[in-house]
């Protein structure tokens, strides 16, 4: 199944390692969870010698553990969780690993947008059907948040802040009545949650100001913050990770010298305290430089590399990518681009040498090309 | 290192389960068995020494309680500390102070370390959950018990301290604003017990699953020995002080450190011991557990006697009690943040259920009621026998939280997050004791610990803003127990702190509080209130911002205020004002010391010197004093090589002689030399700054500004003016503003009318090729306007003409850069020109049209008046002709010569006699030009 999938869901590609670990798993389980609250855990983080278990699970979300702790514990409890963080600090990868690790089912998804509606988080009719047989519960069409309900499993709703303040309010009464009423049926027109259900909700710490949450909503949600990672150590590693399984999807064999990862991570790391330290808009990077925003430089260069380059992943290739992807706004990125490479870059390349004097060549180029 | 006669002793079988454990863990087990087997070695030694070892750690409920058992049980004679040796004294000083207060040792004159590494400080924290306290407290309050302290000196601590150690501790937002209460000293602890590799500490908290070192200990550690006996908690510190020890970079600096520490400590014990001839039986030693695992060769009453003590620096070292904070123990020692409260609820909680009696200082500022130190007597030492193995083969005992304490906690909780801006409620409650439960569960745990607590409050109540100044963390931190903040008692403090809370107290205010106090003083109807105004003055000197803050009122040169606020909270800043008591006996004294230092430090200028001068005015008032250090300022100002200076030294010589020429009959003699050298001074250096490129034409000005502003004084005190003509002749210089200021001088010299410089303004602005640079000459005339006030007509002339000729393309982009030169360098000039503009230009439209500049006025003045010169004729010329006798005595009084100009006809008598003969002409000119007449 896996393989006729551009991208299959965390339960359907790590079914493996969820059927072992819901056969050992010996933990009291709350309500309809598939698996205990430490086995969760275990899924997201990994397994460790120490857990003794007989096979190794990897790591698939790398932050710290406290804040994955926090999560379940809020799912096991009456409230709903609301991840919030900076663009691509992996919220939403979270959020699937939790549900396919809890449900089995991370794709009871509804995705906020400005045109999301009511319909969309409770319920909406098949029109025709209506036309033809009237109001039923069979020509009801449920959301992806009822269906979560019904079957007592986790819902997820992607980007909470970016769909307006009504729509959110309508989960309101979801997550504290745990129950959807449908006027329009005459009997059996309640829907009520079963054991299990909760939701798990995204939000975009940059969109803050533009739909915000209601008093009455954010007190039925648990605020868990994600930070973006800092640490080189854990981003080089969801770096690799990413992009391994990136290159599997595109049944790509490509190499990603340690270096040029190095470089890579460096000139993020010197791009974001550049961010920090400037003083206005201007001076500062549109980009969030996250870490998904690496990996997105990443795959861009291997890419490039394996449809017109040699298939060897090169700096020049990457500094193309690095640039491409971070100039988004005329002048102002690219002058700010054009600052780090000749102040950072250049006396880089001079003194510890190595890949540096190419990713150097092939940044100039770039930004020439663009200016 | 095992000692041979350990394979026989209680810990054998330990010995021989931990080797069978490494040989069936490890491979090669050559190097883990000797690390296990060491490990028990070591526990096997301390506790065979014949002096009693007992190992604390720092922070430590559980240390300081089987420390309080012990001591009841034993009742040494003698407690060996392992605390810097020096500070002893100061312990007496605790019972005045409010815990946690810091000892300190404090120089600031150094005499063998690097100059310019000063001020060095030590501060050493003292709580009261801590092990140290009880034997402070039980040593004091026990009649014959000796309290000796072994470890190094202050001044060693820095002898031996890497010089890429120093700490920077600065209150950071985790820590709180209480955090830098240390400053930037160096801390020292009793116990320090921490893993030495970060990969062992990384492991410990990755399988403890905890986030923070102090969690670990917590958990791990202090809880499962809260009750523990005492041998149980003797060995399980050694076995740990032993394990990081043995686990600990071999070739580290630290280690040395630690190791020569050791043998100092074990030296000063065997002296101790064989100077009093105390009974080792009857003695106690109390040091980190690292150190009671030491093995270094002077361990033990049997050990080596090689050691010998290095000498101190002749650096002078201060002692004193400076107020200290858990957040600040916890931002010097890189603890978790709310970790020390937390050790101090704890103890709080183990002493209210009688888990021990604790000892305490008599006279203990506290809420606590003291209690009465009494109890049985000596406990005979047993026979060691083996506790690790229970210990070690046991899971650990969690304790936590019982039921009701965490659900006070909730509800307690949720009521200061109200408090604090959070719409939090009794669902809140509800959900942060279920979430504490259920994350307790995930880890591992029976009940909740006060860490989970502080996370499931977090996760519940926490959103995405923090409404009010605290999080929900930090309100965690507060409620349990919260950042204490220690004082030091009025008996405690060096004398100038005593002395200032004494001449404060007119005020009438609780100036020990550490909220900010505010002081209203009407001078005029308080005449007595005034030597406290004036001493604030002074600590707002001396002290650090927000120390002492004025609200209203002022205090400079011949400035008096009649009402006065201010702001008040040395509470806060005790430790500020104590350490000024390091440097002195009264304030005033360190004043003048802080003055004397500025004017004799090697960056010393004149202006600084004149700064001083005045400092010494407005707060010490003392002539001798102010007499010295002019003196020092004319010593300065004739050393100087540049008059980067110069603008400031104007500025501030000018007020000095204002205000002694109305407050003195005469000036000091400091400042007539002052100005003396001064003017020889700038003169010479005139004509260098005139052409040096570095020299700002700001500095021109001020040096012109000196030179002719205090011209008189100067040549009624034997300068000459030749020297000042001399030294504008000799000037050439080329940059445009410097050619305006020489200008300027040259005309208030006389060297330059004034005609002639608006002749070459005038050609300037016509000559195309230099007009851009016009501008430049602009801003050379507004600073010569300092130096030549009478030049100011002119100056508004010069910049009106600008304005009317300079082509656009060189105006515009310039007058930007005439606004900020003007409010930059020449603020006090601005009023003066726009009072200038005001007189010259109109006030009104109507004017306007019909207005004529006063310039071109004079220009065309003289046009009209231009005929021959007034001839000696007219009725005035007559009467003097018909009586001559009155000037001629005149004359004669002044030794005029000559005589009376002869009445000889006019130049043109003959154009006259033409005229008379034939009239007739010119009365047809008549009729024609006055048809009227």
């Amino acid at each position: 199944m896996t393989d006729e999938m551009l991208r299959a869901p965390a339960e359907v590609k790590y079914a493996d390692e969820l059927d072992w670990l819901e056969s050992v798993d010996d933990g009291p389980k709350p309500f309809s969870w598939r698996l205990s609250p430490r086995m969760v855990r275990l899924f997201v983080l990994g397994s460790e010698r120490s857990d003794g278990l007989d096979r190794e699970i990897k790591q698939k979300w790398f932050g710290d553990r406290s804040f994955v702790e926090r999560a379940i514990v809020t799912l096991a409890s009456d409230r709903g969780l609301l991840l919030i963080g900076d663009p691509g600090t992996g919220k939403s990868w979270l959020a699937e690993l939790l549900s396919a690790a809890i449900s089995r089912n991370s794709t009871l998804v509804v995705q906020g947008t400005a045109g999301t509606t009511e319909d969309h988080i409770k319920y909406s009719w098949n029109v025709s059907m209506v036309i033809a047989k009237g109001q039923s519960r069979e020509s009801m069409i449920p959301s992806p948040i009822m269906t979560a309900m019904e079957q007592g499993v986790i819902g997820r709703f992607e980007e909470l802040t970016r769909s307006t303040s009504d729509v959110q309010d309508a989960l309101i009464s979801i997550l504290s009545e745990k129950y959807v009423s449908i006027p329009e049926l005459d009997d059996d027109n309640v829907v009520f949650a079963k054991p299990g259900f909760s939701i798990i909700a995204t939000a975009n710490s940059r969109d803050r100001g533009v739909n915000d949450l209601s008093s009455a909503l954010k007190r039925r949600f648990n605020f868990v913050r994600i930070p973006v990672v800092t640490n080189k150590k854990s981003e080089a590693e969801i770096v690799r990770f990413r992009t391994t399984e990136l290159l599997r999807r595109h049944r790509i064999e490509l190499d990603v010298p340690p270096t040029l990862l190095d470089i890579l991570l460096q000139s993020f790391a010197d791009l974001r305290a550049a961010s920090e330290s400037a003083s206005s808009d201007d001076e500062r990077l549109e980009s969030a430089l996250s870490t998904a925003e690496q990996i997105g430089v990443l795959e861009d260069a291997i890419l490039h590399s394996h449809f017109f380059g040699d298939r060897t992943l090169r700096a020049q290739t990457l500094a193309g990518s690095l640039v491409g992807s971070l100039a988004r706004r005329s002048p102002e990125d690219l002058a700010i681009l054009n600052k780090y490479w000749h102040g950072v870059v250049e006396p880089r390349s001079k003194k510890d040498g190595g890949q540096w004097p190419d990713f150097l060549e092939g940044g100039r180029q770039a930004i020439a090309t663009l200016s | 290192m095992s000692s041979p006669g350990a394979v026989e002793g209680p810990f054998a079988a330990l010995r021989e389960q931990l080797l069978d454990a490494a040989a069936a863990f490890a491979g090669a087990p050559a190097s883990l068995s000797e690390i296990l087997a060491g490990l028990v070695d070591d526990v096997d030694r301390a506790l065979r020494e014949q002096l009693e070892i007992f190992p604390v750690c720092h922070h430590s409920p559980a240390s300081a309680l089987a420390m309080a058992r012990r001591l009841r049980e034993k009742r040494p004679e003698v407690v060996y500390l392992e605390l810097c040796e020096d500070l002893r004294p100061l312990l007496d000083e605790l019972r005045n102070c409010r815990l946690p207060v810091a000892l300190q040792a404090f120089a600031t004159e150094l005499d063998g370390f690097p100059a310019g590494s000063g001020p060095l400080s030590v501060v050493a924290p003292i709580t009261e959950a801590s092990a140290e306290y009880q034997v402070i407290a039980y040593a004091l309050e026990t009649p014959g018990v000796e309290l000796v302290l072994v470890d190094r000196s202050a001044d060693h601590v820095f002898q031996w301290l890497d010089k890429d150690e120093q700490p920077v501790i600065q209150a950071d937002s985790e820590h709180g604003e209480d955090a830098a209460l240390h400053g930037d000293a160096v801390g020292i602890e009793i116990g320090d017990l921490r893993p030495r590799f970060a990969e062992l500490e990384a492991h410990l908290l990755h399988h403890g699953k905890v986030r923070h070192w102090s969690e670990w200990w917590d958990q791990y550690v202090e809880r499962p020995l809260l009750d523990a006996d005492h041998d149980t908690y003797r060995q399980v510190m050694v076995l740990i002080g032993s394990l990081f020890r043995r686990l600990a970079p071999e070739r580290g600096d630290r280690l040395a450190r630690d190791e020569e520490r050791e043998r100092h400590m074990w030296t000063r014990i065997r002296e101790h011991l064989s100077t009093s001839g105390a009974d080792p039986g009857r003695c106690m030693y109390v040091c980190g557990a690292f150190h009671a695992a030491s093995r270094v060769e002077e361990f033990g009453l049997a050990g080596s006697d090689t050691y010998a003590v290095t000498p101190r620096t002749g650096t002078r070292w201060l002692y004193g009690l400076i107020p200290s904070s858990h957040s600040a123990i916890e931002a010097q020692f890189g603890l978790a943040s709310g970790s020390v409260s937390i050790a101090a609820a704890t103890w709080a909680k183990a002493v209210s259920r009688g888990g021990a009696r604790p000892y305490r200082l008599e006279g203990q500022q506290s809420k606590a009621k003291p209690k009465k130190a009494a109890g049985p007597g000596l406990a005979a030492p047993g026979p060691v026998a083996d506790r690790l193995s229970g210990f070690l083969s046991k899971p650990p005992e969690l304790g936590g939280l019982d039921e009701d304490e965490l659900l006070g906690w909730c509800v307690d909780l949720v009521r200061l997050a109200r408090r604090n801006g959070y719409l939090s409620s009794t669902a809140d409650a509800i959900a942060v004791y279920e979430t504490s439960i259920l994350l307790a569960g995930m880890r591992d745990r029976a009940r909740p610990t006060p860490y989970d607590f502080q996370d499931a409050a977090v996760t519940c109540i926490e959103k995405d803003v923090v409404p009010g100044r605290r999080d929900v963390r930090h309100l965690c931190e507060i409620l349990l127990g919260g950042d204490r903040i220690g004082q030091v008692g009025y008996a405690s403090m060096p004398p100038l702190a005593r002395d200032v809370y004494d001449r404060l107290e007119p005020l009438g205010l609780d100036l020990h509080k550490r909220t900010v106090q505010r002081a209203l003083m009407n001078l005029d109807a308080d005449p007595h209130l005034a030597p406290c105004s004036h001493l604030l003055w002074m600590l707002r000197y001396l002290l650090p911002d927000g120390a002492v803050r004025p609200i209203m009122g002022t205090r400079r040169l011949g400035e008096r205020s009649i009402q006065e606020s201010w702001d008040l909270s040395l509470g806060q800043h005790q430790r500020s004002l104590i350490e000024l008591g390091y440097e002195g006996v009264t304030v005033e004294q360190v004043l003048e010391r802080r003055l004397r230092r500025a004017v004799w430090h090697p960056r010393a200028t004149a202006a600084t010197a004149l700064e001083a001068v005045e400092d010494s005015i407005v707060f010490l008032g003392s002539r001798r004093f102010t007499d010295e250090l002019g003196a020092r300022a004319v010593e300065l100002l004739s050393a100087e090589r540049t008059v980067d200076d110069a603008p400031e030294v104007l500025r501030r010589m000018r007020r000095l002689l204002a205000h002694f020429r109305a407050a003195e009959p005469e000036l000091p003699a400091w400042c007539e030399a002052f100005v003396t050298t001064g003017y020889a001074h700038y003169c010479t250096l005139l004509p260098t700054a005139f052409v040096a490129e570095d020299t700002g034409v700001r500095q021109v000005g001020a040096m012109l500004g000196f030179l002719f502003s205090m011209e008189g004084l100067a040549l009624s005190l034997g300068c000459d003016r030749a020297q000042l003509e001399l030294a504008v002749q000799q000037s050439h210089p080329q940059a445009p503003a410097k050619v305006a200021l020489l200008w300027a001088a040259q005309s208030q010299l006389g060297l330059l009318p004034l005609a002639a410089l608006r002749e070459r303004c005038d050609e300037l602005l016509a000559n195309p090729l230099v007009v851009p640079s016009f501008p430049l000459y602009i801003s050379g005339f507004v600073q010569a306007l300092e130096s030549v006030p009478a030049l100011t007509p002119f100056v508004v002339e010069v910049i009106s003409k600008a304005f009317g000729r300079l082509p656009d393309a060189v105006l515009l982009p310039w007058l930007p850069k005439l606004i900020t030169t003007l409010r930059d360098q020449a603020r006090e000039l601005v009023p003066v020109l726009v009072r200038e503009a005001g007189r010259t230009f109109p006030a009104g439209l109507v004017e306007l049209d019909a207005w004529v500049p006063p310039w071109e006025r004079r220009a065309a003045a003289p046009a009209a008046a231009g005929g021959p010169g007034a001839a000696a004729s007219g009725p005035v010329a007559e009467l003097l002709r018909a009586h001559p006798d009155t000037c001629d005595a005149v004359a004669a009084l002044l030794g005029c010569a000559g005589g009376w100009q002869a009445d000889e006809p006019p130049a043109y008598a003959e154009a006259v006699a033409l005229l008379a003969r034939h009239p007739e002409t010119a009365l047809a000119v008549a009729a024609l030009v006055a048809p009227t007449g």
